[in-house]
């Protein structure tokens, strides 16, 4: 008697395939079979893939593009869990600071990052000019030491909040007994406390990895010419010769590859691993003698600093008075003054396209979610990984995508802003599926049951108990989908086209011609931008909630 | 009043039976609980009266008026969940008022029921608050206000007490009791606990597996369960195995010898030589010390093996022989009746109070 009827549910799950598969699947799929055709379009099985990995000019990318990541993975472990667990556990002063710092840290875009420590350590930078005054220099910070710094201090706060949520959710008994039993503390805490903190430390490490497989911006501005999969998938697409999809194809396949294969080790042992735990009193902040105390306030408030240079850098250095990439001392705001005979509708291209990607998220985010924790078929369950696919993709390989196949008929899209609409909007999509999702499981479904048995049939159940009871997670979805889109870079760059480039294009541009100052300007705007619906959302829901961690 | 019928109800979840044809009957006006352990199908089966899950096969009336193709929110009904399901973003008020709204009631007519509800279940003065303001039992009567406001033709109750303390528990059970008489409202009401089905109830039915194995009256299904499982179940049941050997002394009486040898009289039917099983309460069970024995009593000697004294009552466990350790309990104990562990004992019982069991395998 089961009723399957064409109700507006089954609207929705039609909705969100058919976009899933427009915009996502068909595209990467384009590209993973471009990278088995050769020329004139024939099917070759490997020639592309040979090519690669007979090329040291191909195949050093793979390797510069792993060993970073791998690398800039162990940092961001080593000082976030560190970090983690010194705030965690022991007295350090101005603790609710130290949070908000690290969290600050995510909210400009890596390449803006990358920009800053250009700013202050590059050839022309604040700091290496103040220093040859007194005929003293320092190492370069470009190549692959300014990538993996810029990564390390970029992604370090992923490590810190989930860790950080993991270890409140252990109970200080279980410390306890384990000393009880007369395990000495080192051992506790390899036997007792990690292991219930591993699911979130793998996942820290897996957004790190992913984060760093997939940045473009970063090794373009302070790379000087390293290359990663990313940067060369960009040259081979839009390479001034005549481009090579093929090989642009076979570049975003390998990264499709490498980044899948990630999430799904992570998903496969974070599943196996993950304990139910019930957590009355958290873990207490442990006496320390001042001495010892000591190394870790200053390697804590050490961290924070240092993830705070970029965008103070950058907020400051825009209201300095430039010549190209020179900056002098004083106040001036030439820099804000130019923005607008440059780029004038960066600005509203960005806020336009960011605003209208969210909405569309969180209205399509919001009935998925419900469709995931409620009615979950098997359909679902292949959206849901889908959807997530998108979470792994990166944005490079995503424009590379939309791109080909939107770019002859029937449906021609390059050229105009709705590429860029489609590319912010599915990309981003799973910021609000996920908060939902996590919220929806959180609420008893009895409570909408309740609903529906005084009177109220379960589509309006939905929209008055359901959607309000949800509110928190579509805030905090809102939030960090528009805070992640309007400094998108990677699939931007590929997408736009004359009067729609972004401001993260315009700032991109504006460094690569050395204008310095309106990218300072821009930056600082977008930094802004990005941080107030974020700060509202703490205001509204606290921090805990806001991250939906 | 609403007559409730439900007839060959099945339903499965995938593979697994929940219910496996389950027919029942509820009175106008009763108050009718479905007791069993956890995943015997008691609230599968309240869902599927509730209109929140819908069966494989059967079908549900009101009132002779087939339902089954009524949605939950048309069937007029009220339900009040285990865990309260109470609208966490709305205040204790408009919970309640939140199924009139549904219905368009005039909004100063909503105030008016909202209030008598309310005071009804005794919130008069917290309709402003927020639930998490509230304690558990304040929750428990909210819900319960917002059930009944809408004047259901039937009110349905899955463990509405088991998230309160044991004092709570007995409070709001007696006021769920008043209040279902008062409002003489047809009331279905899930719960495992065997002691609050038998406090609560005009009728139960004790489910296992899926199934209905008995309905009656508390004290039909105490003092004559059909089952063994219902026996065990409803209270604790000693079993002892014996033979019949012939007539007793009166009409409808047995002489029968149990397997370790006691010759006891029932009130039972049988024919010599067939085996029959026999039930008794521990509370039908007397005591003295020794190992003498009386006539007209039947007696079972033993060794006791634990004493739980608790003040009103004495609890001995007495093996009598390899395969039987009984239940005994001893009310209003006095110094003469108290053992300790190891001592030998007699334990005696009036002949009407043994209860024919039916087969171990079979139902009755």
């Amino acid at each position: 008697m089961a009723r399957r009827r064409r109700d507006f549910w089954w609207s929705v799950t039609l909705l969100a395939f058919l976009a899933v598969l427009a915009f996502l699947v068909y595209p990467l799929a384009t590209v993973l079979v471009t990278s088995f055709t050769g020329e004139e379009k024939r099917f070759v099985l490997a020639e592309n893939y040979h090519r690669f990995f007979t090329h040291r000019y191909y195949y050093s990318s793979v390797i510069n593009s792993l060993t970073l990541s791998a690398l800039a993975t162990l940092g961001a472990l080593l000082v976030g869990t560190t970090l983690a667990f010194a705030v965690a556990r022991y007295p350090l002063p101005g603790k609710t600071f130290l949070r908000t710092a690290a969290n600050l840290a995510l909210l400009s875009p890596p390449f803006i990052g990358a920009y800053s420590w250009v700013v202050l350590f590059g050839r022309m930078g604040l700091v290496n000019r103040a220093l040859s005054a007194f005929g003293w220099s320092l190492p370069t910070i470009y190549g692959w030491r300014g990538i993996l710094l810029v990564f390390v201090v970029q992604y370090f706060p992923f490590v810190f909040l989930l860790v950080s949520a993991a270890l409140r959710s252990v109970d200080q008994s279980v410390e306890d007994a384990a000393l009880s039993l007369g395990s000495p503390p080192r051992r506790t805490f390899r036997t007792a406390i990690l292991p219930v903190i591993a699911p979130s430390l793998t996942a820290g490490a897996l957004l790190t990895f992913m984060a760093s497989m997939a940045d473009f911006g970063t090794p373009m501005i302070i790379g000087e010419g390293l290359r990663t999969l990313p940067t060369l998938m960009y040259g081979e697409f839009i390479n001034e010769l005549g481009g090579n999809p093929a090989m642009a194809s076979t570049l975003g396949s390998l990264l499709i590859l490498v980044n899948t294969a990630a999430l799904m080790a992570q998903r496969y042992y974070a599943f196996r691993k993950a304990y139910n735990v019930v957590c009355i009193q958290p873990l207490t902040v442990r006496r320390t003698s001042a001495r010892r105390r000591l190394p870790l306030t200053v390697f804590a408030y050490g961290v924070v600093c240092v993830a705070l240079i970029p965008s103070t850098t950058i907020i400051i250095s825009s209201f300095m008075p430039t010549r190209g990439p020179v900056m002098y001392a004083g106040f001036s705001l030439q820099s804000y003054q130019s923005i607008f005979h440059v780029i004038p509708r960066a600005i509203t291209n960005t806020f336009v396209l960011t605003a209208l990607a969210v909405v569309l998220d969180v209205l399509l985010g919001v009935l998925v979610a419900y469709l995931l924790a409620r009615r979950r078929s098997r359909a679902h369950a292949l959206l849901d990984a889908l959807i997530m696919l998108a979470y792994a993709i990166p944005g490079t390989v995503v424009g590379v995508g939309l791109i080909v196949v939107y770019n002859r008929p029937p449906i021609i899209l390059t050229g105009t802003w709705i590429i860029l609409l489609v590319s912010y909007f599915i990309r981003h999509l799973p910021y609000p599926v996920r908060s939902c999702t996590a919220m929806l499981q959180q609420i008893d479904i009895r409570v909408e049951e309740a609903s529906v048995s005084l009177g109220v049939p379960p589509f309006r159940t939905f929209l008055k108990v359901t959607i309000p009871l949800m509110f928190p997670a579509i805030l905090s979805g809102a939030a960090l989908a528009w805070m992640t889109t309007i400094g998108e870079l990677s699939s931007s760059i590929l997408l736009y086209s004359g009067p729609w480039a972004t401001m993260s294009v315009a700032i991109f541009t504006e460094v690569f011609s050395n204008h310095f100052g309106t990218a300072s300007a821009l930056a600082s705007i977008l930094i802004v931008a990005a941080f107030v619906p974020l700060f509202l959302t703490y205001r509204v829901l606290g921090e805990r909630a806001a991250l939906g961690m | 009043m609403t007559r409730v019928r439900v007839e060959g109800i099945v339903k499965r979840f995938g593979d697994t039976p929940a219910i496996e044809g389950v027919s029942l009957d509820v009175r106008p006006g009763e108050l009718f609980t479905l007791v069993g352990p956890s995943g015997c199908g008691k609230t599968t089966l309240l869902r599927i009266i509730a209109g929140l899950l819908e069966q494989d096969a059967g079908r549900v009336l009101f009132n002779e008026e087939r339902v089954d193709d009524v949605p939950s929110y048309l069937r007029n009904i009220g339900v009040v969940f285990q865990n309260y399901a109470i609208f966490p973003h709305l205040t204790v008020g408009e919970n309640i008022a939140y199924g009139l709204k549904a219905r368009r009631v005039p909004p100063d007519r909503i105030a008016t029921k909202v209030a008598e509800t309310a005071r009804l279940v005794q919130l008069e003065g917290l309709l402003d608050r927020m639930p998490a303001q509230l304690s558990g039992g304040q929750q428990q009567r909210a819900v319960l206000a917002r059930a009944l406001v809408i004047e259901p033709r039937l009110l349905l109750m899955d463990e509405p007490l088991s998230n309160l303390d044991a004092k709570l528990r007995v409070q709001i059970r007696s006021l769920i009791r008043a209040l279902q008489r008062t409002l003489r409202i047809t009331t279905i009401y899930v719960t495992h606990d065997q002691e609050e089905a038998l406090a609560i109830s005009d009728t139960i039915a004790v489910m296992d597996r899926g199934r209905i194995l008995q309905v009656g009256k508390p004290w039909e299904l105490y003092l004559r369960p059909a089952a063994r499982f219902v026996a065990d179940f409803i209270g604790t049941m000693n079993v002892v195995h014996a033979k019949v050997e012939g007539p007793g002394p009166g009409p409808g009486a047995l002489t029968v010898v149990t397997d370790f040898g006691e010759r006891w009289q029932v009130r039972a039917a049988g024919s010599p030589g067939q085996p029959i099983s026999l039930g008794i309460r521990p509370e039908s069970l007397h005591l003295t010390p020794g190992t003498n024995t009386a006539e007209g009593w039947n007696a079972l000697k033993g060794t006791v093996t634990e004493v739980v004294y608790l003040g009103a009552v004495v609890r001995y466990q007495v093996r009598a022989s390899e395969n039987l350790l009984v239940t005994a309990e001893i009310h209003n104990p006095d110094f003469g009746a108290i053992c300790g562990v190891g001592d030998r004992l007699t334990l005696w019982f009036a002949a009407a109070r043994a209860i024919p069991m039916p087969g171990e395998t079979g139902a009755a």
